[in-house]
């Protein structure tokens, strides 16, 4: 059975304490652009943590709501590239290959979600930092847009791991980086075709919503909503 | 790599093969993996430890190979070795069960980053020039003897060491070297160290540690002011359970109340947001108390014995709600209902970090909290809180001052006749109002020795650096003293070979000691640092018989397998909850620095979500973290509520001045719906005048502005008892937010 | 007055024939700016497309303005001249070739623009289909192919269409020089005699294309449109789009010949040809086409704000009342308020009328296309993404330079051939005389 890869955000779980997002850094190569590039939010994260203030002093309230590539199904970004860099895979993620990619960045107008970055010069490690890089990630040079691949070489590493073994991949195999470093447990990562797996009861979960799910996109993430306590049952 | 270089290096390669093949098999397994066991592309986890802050989480490193450009005996080249390439959690761990918070996995640039130390260094100019020249190790040992030798031998306080908070067999070393040279025992500054809560526990609970919170099963947390899913104590551990409490019981989702007066991290997580009046959150927490008391909701179990007089107190009406709103800014109907919720929800508990701990009265704060943990029965209950079991080294560790007695001494003229001063891990000088003086104080002393991997404010004092491995390339150990309800020793070999002329500290200091020679030598009889963990371990299996069963060897090998010591057949669950008589509360005004109508503000610097006090702004990773709130990356800011800036004609990125008593400081403003009118807040960790080139210059540092005050009874520095005016100086500071919108819906388009 | 076929011939191809020295330092100035531009995409090239302001999430800025606003101004010549050919309109005779050459120089300088706003423009090609070992095609799916076809077909169709009417008079010329221009001419012209036969399938070529090309050019800036349109992107996502951006593009293109007109008019001392009627019936046309243009944008406002989706009235409100609302207020008044009443007012539709009419309609279509690219892309669906934009140096030097080359274009072409159409003069007259 082919697997359909998926994940849920528990938003009455998450924190925002952003160890997804370096989690993710560091897995992913993503590199830092610095202060002035920073300035015009040309950041590289694949994940971000949006914050939402909701009221004011003295009742204000925040909702944190972390947003990586919600992987749609009915993806935006992939019929606008011209050479199909932006794809979709056979496991039902939107694949991104670098090297086709000519820069037009018409797919990260696509997105409505804005998760896609692009590399605006070659990124920069001082050395010796380049060391700290992944070698099972390849780094991205300039002109080319890159976002979260759910961490396809966990993926893969793990279906091969479990062919060789000559066994069917148990939950939590694979854990993207994201996910594993997760403290409270918001993010779940799994296989949506398996309607036994822990990712497949969230989507069910009746606090489950679809992020812009209005437009279409049929995304892979559920977001299960924040609880307000009113100390019933839930 | 030049032809030269590369004949160079096949002869380095092929000594350092010789060299690990010498060694005990055992030995391999635990440290670096060997380059010929090196399979290109396959990945080796071996365990660490995160030392960059008190959690003390347990780290799992990813090993792959690489070619690293290094320096062996003064050669430089490149060689094949295992690098590090991620950091994770410790799955086994106790205290963080596999996950790492943001800093902890940036750690891994604590090793690669470019601006390290990479061999000792030796003053070439004016102090704090910052301008050293090379030299070897052989001659810096040498000169660090001869200091030794030189000093005036009746004085003991003539040597002295301050460290950061350091825990378990390094600062048993230091303590035993400085014991060796008859000098005092190490001084520690931490200004994470919590002194006021441990000073608090001590008084109530009869131990001096921090606290550990059994967040998974308790169904009612009230936090004043701690940021425990942020910065606070465990974070990692506080996370995990927090995430429990909330969705991990079918059913039962806990409720999460937070007192403060600044919205933070982990105050935007709460059901329940209570702005109390600065400095006031003991009262209410005596308020909470007094409700549970009187109407009979609580203690539960009943309390017997001396507290039962404290609980007599407590009924007293200066505690009711009617009484303290006007103080706390609370309104007793709302006292009243969060008290029955809490009573309605057990178990329930209290928790007191941050800024109440930090006003001059936070003694009192603290022990008003604890005191109403006691009415709550959750010392040691299910949902409660804990304290972990002392475990060997913490006996001998820790004594009840430790973390706050750098100051002090300082501030007392304890450092006025020292002659050799050792720093290791930790920046007074920048984490200190420059009131006090400290870099003053410091540059008194004629010779400084700082084992520091960075050129930081307090490093570049040094006469000398002699840098420390990074703690990958070394060997660590620790005792976490939190985050855990179980006795937890964490022991971990270099995951990885170093890649500078460097020297790992604690070899070092044997080192120095084994040529200084005389008592010193005697009481240090371990080569390497290794040995003298291996011994200490040695005598912890004495101590803890059943472990014995296999001999020490298999269990070393063990240890050093899953990165410590913990679920053994001795495993240790915390004590039972003391019965020491309670301190009676007595309300105490916070006082504060400035008057109300020169300086309207109450100014509350509060530990940075990325940089912690400032001791992790150097890591690119965590300048370009968006702060989870104000969203800003590679600077400081001041964060004021929209209402006062609109009042003051401050917009969204206008510089602003902020004046206190004690100096000005300028950064840009940056609105936060979340924050009182009458307060502003600023994270600490910027301004950096050293520390590499990502944070050197970068931002400001609120110390600059924070008034020496302390807290009373306890020493430690009050940071949030100063009171700031505010002017706008300008338009369009430099301010790189990665957020677009305070509002996702209503007034999307006012408030940008 | 009435001229002579032999004054038409003399006044038509004295620009051609002898050279005034002013041209020298025109020529030298436009140059410097187009190598300046140059340059700064060279430098772009070199340094890395981050160099230009573009940043998350405002992705494309001024090249892609640019890019809109070129292809926009080549509906001028071809679709213009196509229609007045086909319901054959007398006072089209002047002004055909000066509009087709527009269409030609302005799409090669539009087409421009997807390259220098590439990533890695050592790429584009891409784009195109070409046959390889690795099977690998381009996405037929995206419009970005989609306008790859359509601007090089729409490229092909307005060459031959300009070229085909040149033939005649590159004969002519032949016949008048000697040398290397002998040569030159005697290629463009095809070996052109002058035959009955040859005069019949010319008539049937020009008529064919004329046909062809309309369809043509309302399909590119349809397509160019779809760029937009077929993304959900808030205000971009939208069925009014195509026809919008058509008028749009006829809009600014008629402004566009009337420039050039004007400038060919006081330049070559064609007054007596290029005459206050062309101007008074372009002006005609380019108050129509202001006209719809503000009914377009009434029309998409006006649903906008009565459909009142969240999305979109973020976008919506960024430009009536944000920081972009200046710049709208100058869109309207260049695109209506300014030249409504220069147009509509028959005293005021003078040549210098329609002229001033025209500049402004030129700024106000540039803005028009800024405003509808930038504002969107900053305000996507999740506020906390939200962002702005500044254009760099190196944008606004190429941006500047895409003007020069297109004056610099236009005055080297009327070097080479009489810009008004000489033997379209002469038919013109022998059809009024017989
Ligand atoms: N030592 C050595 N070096 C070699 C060779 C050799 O034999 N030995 N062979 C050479 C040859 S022939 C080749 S072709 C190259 C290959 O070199 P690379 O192109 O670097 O090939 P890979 O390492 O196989 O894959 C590149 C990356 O793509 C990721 N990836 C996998 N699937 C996807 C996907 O769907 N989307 C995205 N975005 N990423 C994905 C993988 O995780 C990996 O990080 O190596 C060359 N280099
Ligand atoms: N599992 C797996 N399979 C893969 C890939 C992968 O990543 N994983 N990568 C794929 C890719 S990208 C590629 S390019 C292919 C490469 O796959 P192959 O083309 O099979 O390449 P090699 O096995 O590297 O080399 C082929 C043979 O050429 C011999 N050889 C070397 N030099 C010479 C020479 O001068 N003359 C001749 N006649 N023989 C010579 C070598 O000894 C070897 O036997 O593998 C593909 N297959
Ligand atoms: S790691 Fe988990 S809790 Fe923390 S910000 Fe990311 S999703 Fe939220
Ligand atoms: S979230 Fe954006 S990038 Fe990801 S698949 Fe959807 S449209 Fe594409
Ligand atoms: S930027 Fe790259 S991936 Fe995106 S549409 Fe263009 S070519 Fe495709
Ligand atoms: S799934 Fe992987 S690539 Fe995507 S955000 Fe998480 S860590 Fe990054
Ligand atoms: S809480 Fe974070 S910084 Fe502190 S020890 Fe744990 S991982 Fe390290």
């Amino acid at each position: 059975m082919s697997h359909g890869w998926g994940m849920a955000v528990d938003l009455d779980r998450c924190t925002g304490c952003s160890a997804c997002v370096i989690a993710c850094q560091a897995e992913n190569n993503v590199p830092t652009v610095g202060e002035e590039a920073a300035q015009k939010s040309r950041t590289m994260h694949w994940i971000r943590i949006e914050r939402y203030y909701e009221g004011e002093f003295p009742n204000p309230r925040v909702k944190f709501r972390p947003v990586l590539c919600q992987q749609c199904d009915n993806a935006p970004c992939e019929p606008v590239c011209p050479t199909y860099a932006s794809y979709h895979t056979s496991e039902g993620l939107n694949g991104q290959i670098y090297n086709r990619c000519i820069g037009t960045r018409y797919c990260a107008n696509a997105c409505p979600y804005t998760v896609r970055t692009f590399n605006f010069f070659h990124p920069v490690w001082d050395k010796p930092l380049h060391l700290q890089l992944n070698p099972d990630v390849s780094v991205r040079q300039l002109g080319v847009m890159e976002k979260c691949t759910f961490c396809i070489q966990r993926i893969k590493a793990s279906e091969i791991q479990a062919k060789a073994e000559n066994r069917a991949l148990g939950e939590g195999e694979p854990t993207p980086a994201c996910v594993q470093s997760c403290a409270p447990k918001a993010l779940v990562f799994g296989d949506l075709n398996d309607p036994d797996s822990e990712v497949s009861r969230l989507a069910r979960s009746p606090r489950g919503t679809k992020l812009l799910d209005e437009l279409g996109t049929q995304p892979r993430i559920t977001y299960l909503q924040r609880d307000s306590w009113d100390g019933q049952d839930h | 790599m030049e032809r030269r270089d590369f004949l160079k290096f096949g002869v380095l390669t092929g000594a350092t093969a010789t060299l690990t093949a010498c060694e005990k098999p055992v030995q391999q397994l635990a440290r670096f993996v060997p380059e010929e066991d090196l399979v290109p592309g396959v990945a080796t986890w071996k365990p660490s430890l995160c030392t960059l802050c008190p959690a003390g989480c347990g780290v799992m490193v990813r090993i792959m190979d690489g070619d690293a450009e290094v320096v062996r005996n003064g050669q430089r080249g490149i060689i094949k070795m295992g690098l590090a390439k991620k950091l994770e959690g410790n799955p086994r761990h106790p205290v963080n069960r596999g996950k790492l918070c943001a800093r902890g996995q940036a750690g891994l640039q604590v090793t690669y980053h470019p601006d390290r130390v990479r061999t000792p260094l030796k003053r070439s100019a004016s102090r704090g020039s910052g301008d050293f020249h090379e030299i070897g190790w052989q001659d810096a040992l040498r000169e660090v003897v001869t200091q030794l030798e030189q000093r005036s031998p009746r004085r003991p306080d003539s040597i002295r060491f301050v460290t950061g908070d350091m825990r378990g067999q390094r600062r048993e070393l230091i303590n035993k070297f400085l014991a060796g040279l008859g000098a005092p025992p190490a001084a520690q500054f931490a200004p994470l160290g919590e002194p006021v809560l441990r000073r608090a526990n001590l008084l109530g609970f009869g131990h001096a540690s921090l606290p550990s919170f059994d967040l998974e099963r308790s169904s009612y947390v009230i936090s004043f002011g701690a940021d425990f899913l942020g910065t606070w104590n465990s974070p990692v551990s506080q996370s995990i359970g927090y995430g429990e409490m909330r969705r991990g019981r079918a059913g039962r989702r806990g409720k999460f109340v937070q007192v403060e007066q600044r919205m933070s991290q982990t105050g935007a997580n709460a059901d329940e947001w209570v702005s109390s009046s600065p400095g006031s959150e003991g009262l209410l927490a005596l308020g909470l108390a007094h409700v549970l008391v009187k109407e009979g909701l609580r203690p539960n179990p009943p309390v017997t014995g001396p507290n039962q007089d404290v609980l007599a107190r407590l009924k007293n009406e200066t505690y009711s709600p009617a009484q303290i709103a006007n103080r706390t800014g609370v309104s007793a109907s709302r006292i009243e209902r969060l008290a029955r919720e809490m009573a309605a929800q057990p178990p329930a508990i209290a928790l007191i970090g941050g800024a109440p701990l930090a006003h001059t009265n936070g003694l009192f704060s603290a022990l008003a909290v604890n005191l109403l943990n006691m009415v709550l029965g959750s010392l040691g209950s299910p949902g409660g809180m804990f304290f972990a079991p002392a475990t060997f080294s913490k006996k001998e560790a820790s004594s009840p001052t430790d973390h706050a007695d750098f100051v002090a001494q300082l501030l007392s003229g304890g450092f006025e006749n020292t002659e050799v001063l050792f720093l290791d891990n930790t920046n007074p000088v920048f984490a200190t109002p420059p009131g006090w003086q400290v870099s003053e104080k410091l540059q008194g002393i004629p010779f400084i020795v700082s084992f520091s991997r960075f050129l930081d404010e307090t490093s570049v004092l040094a006469d000398l650096i002699l840098p420390d491995h990074s703690p990958l390339e070394s060997w660590l150990d620790d005792v976490p003293e939190s985050g855990t309800s179980e006795a937890v020793l964490t022991l971990a070999a270099p995951a990885m070979r170093p890649l500078h002329n460097t020297r790992a500290m604690p070899d070092v200091l044997l080192e120095i000691a084994h040529s200084y020679g005389g008592s010193v030598g005697e009481t240090l009889p371990w080569k390497t640092f290794e040995e003298m963990l291996q011994s200490s371990y040695r005598q912890l299996v004495r101590a803890e018989p059943c472990d014995r069963a296999d001999g020490f060897d298999k269990l070393w090998e063990k240890i050093l397998q899953q990165g410590g010591w913990w679920d053994g057949p001795c495993q240790v669950r915390s004590p039972e909850a003391t019965s020491l008589p309670f301190p009676a509360p007595e309300f105490v005004p916070p006082a504060f620095d400035g008057s109300e109508e020169e300086f309207p503000f109450y100014f509350q610097p509060y530990v940075s979500q990325a940089f912690l006090d400032g001791s992790l702004a150097h890591l690119p990773w965590m300048q370009e973290l968006p702060d989870a709130l104000a969203t800003v990356m590679w600077g400081s800011w001041l964060e004021l509520n929209p209402k006062t800036a609109e009042r003051l004609q401050i917009q969204q990125g206008d510089l602003v001045q902020v004046r206190s008593r004690h100096g000005t400081l300028e950064t840009p403003a940056v609105l936060n719906p979340g924050i009182a009118f009458d307060v502003v807040a600023m994270p600490m960790g910027q301004g950096h005048a050293q520390f590499g080139r990502y944070a050197a210059r970068r931002g400001a540092n609120p110390m600059n502005v924070v008034a020496p005050v302390q807290v009373e009874q306890v020493g430690s520095l009050a940071w949030a008892a100063t009171r700031v005016s505010l002017a706008r100086i300008g338009t369009k500071a430099r301010l790189s937010l990665a957020s677009g919108a305070l509002y996702e819906r209503e007034k999307e388009l006012e408030l940008r | 007055m009435v001229k002579t076929t032999e004054q038409i011939q003399r006044d038509l191809l004295r620009p051609v024939l002898d050279t005034s020295w002013r041209v020298t330092p025109a020529l030298a100035g436009l140059a410097l700016l187009v190598l300046a531009g140059f340059s700064a995409w060279m430098y772009q090239v070199y340094t890395g497309i981050g160099v230009a302001g573009i940043r998350r999430p405002v992705f494309w800025g001024f090249y892609i303005t640019n890019f809109v606003f070129w292809i926009g101004i080549s509906h001028a010549g071809t679709l213009i001249s196509a229609i007045l050919r086909l319901s054959n309109a007398t006072w089209r005779r002047p002004i055909t070739r000066c509009a087709e050459v527009i269409t030609v120089f302005a799409l090669l300088i539009g087409a421009m623009f997807p390259l220098i706003h590439l990533g890695r423009p050592w790429l584009a090609f891409w784009l195109a289909p070409y046959p390889n070992q690795r099977g690998l095609w381009p996405n037929y799916r995206s419009p970005l192919l989609w306008d790859f076809f359509a601007i090089n077909t729409y490229l092909i169709g307005s060459l031959i269409f300009l070229m085909l009417p040149i033939i005649p008079d590159c004969a002519l010329l032949r016949d008048h020089v000697s040398g290397w221009r002998n040569k030159l001419y005697s290629a463009l012209s095809l070996g052109w005699r002058g035959t009955q036969k040859q005069w019949h399938r010319l008539e049937t070529a020009m008529h064919i294309m004329a046909i062809l090309i309309i369809p043509v050019a309302v399909s590119v800036h349809t397509i160019v449109s779809w760029d937009f349109a077929m993304t959900p992107v808030p205000m971009w996502h939208s069925t009014i789009f195509a026809p919008y951006f058509v008028a749009g593009a006829i809009f600014s293109g008629i402004a566009a010949l009337i420039i050039a007109m004007v400038f060919l008019r006081f330049s070559l001392r064609l007054e007596e040809y290029l005459t206050a009627e062309c101007f008074d019936n372009l002006g005609k046309l380019l108050l129509v086409m202001s006209l719809l243009w503000f009914y377009f944008v009434f029309a998409e406002r006006l649903t906008t704000w009565y459909g009142n989706a969240r999305p979109e009235m973020a976008v919506f409100w960024l430009a009536q009342r944000g920081p972009y609302r200046d710049l709208f207020w100058v869109m309207v008044g260049c695109n209506f308020v300014f030249p409504f009443p220069l147009l509509a007012i028959k005293k005021l539709r003078t040549i210098a009328g329609t002229f001033l009419a025209s500049v402004a309609v030129v700024i106000g279509m540039w803005i028009e296309r800024y405003l509808i690219i930038v504002p969107s892309l900053s305000h996507k669906f999740l506020p906390y993404a939200w962002g702005t934009y500044r254009p760099t140096w190196v944008e606004v030097t190429i941006t500047v330079a895409t003007f020069g080359s297109m004056a610099l274009l236009y005055l080297l072409f009327s070097k080479v051939v009489p810009v008004v159409s000489i033997w379209e003069l002469k038919t013109g007259l022998r059809e009024s005389e017989g």
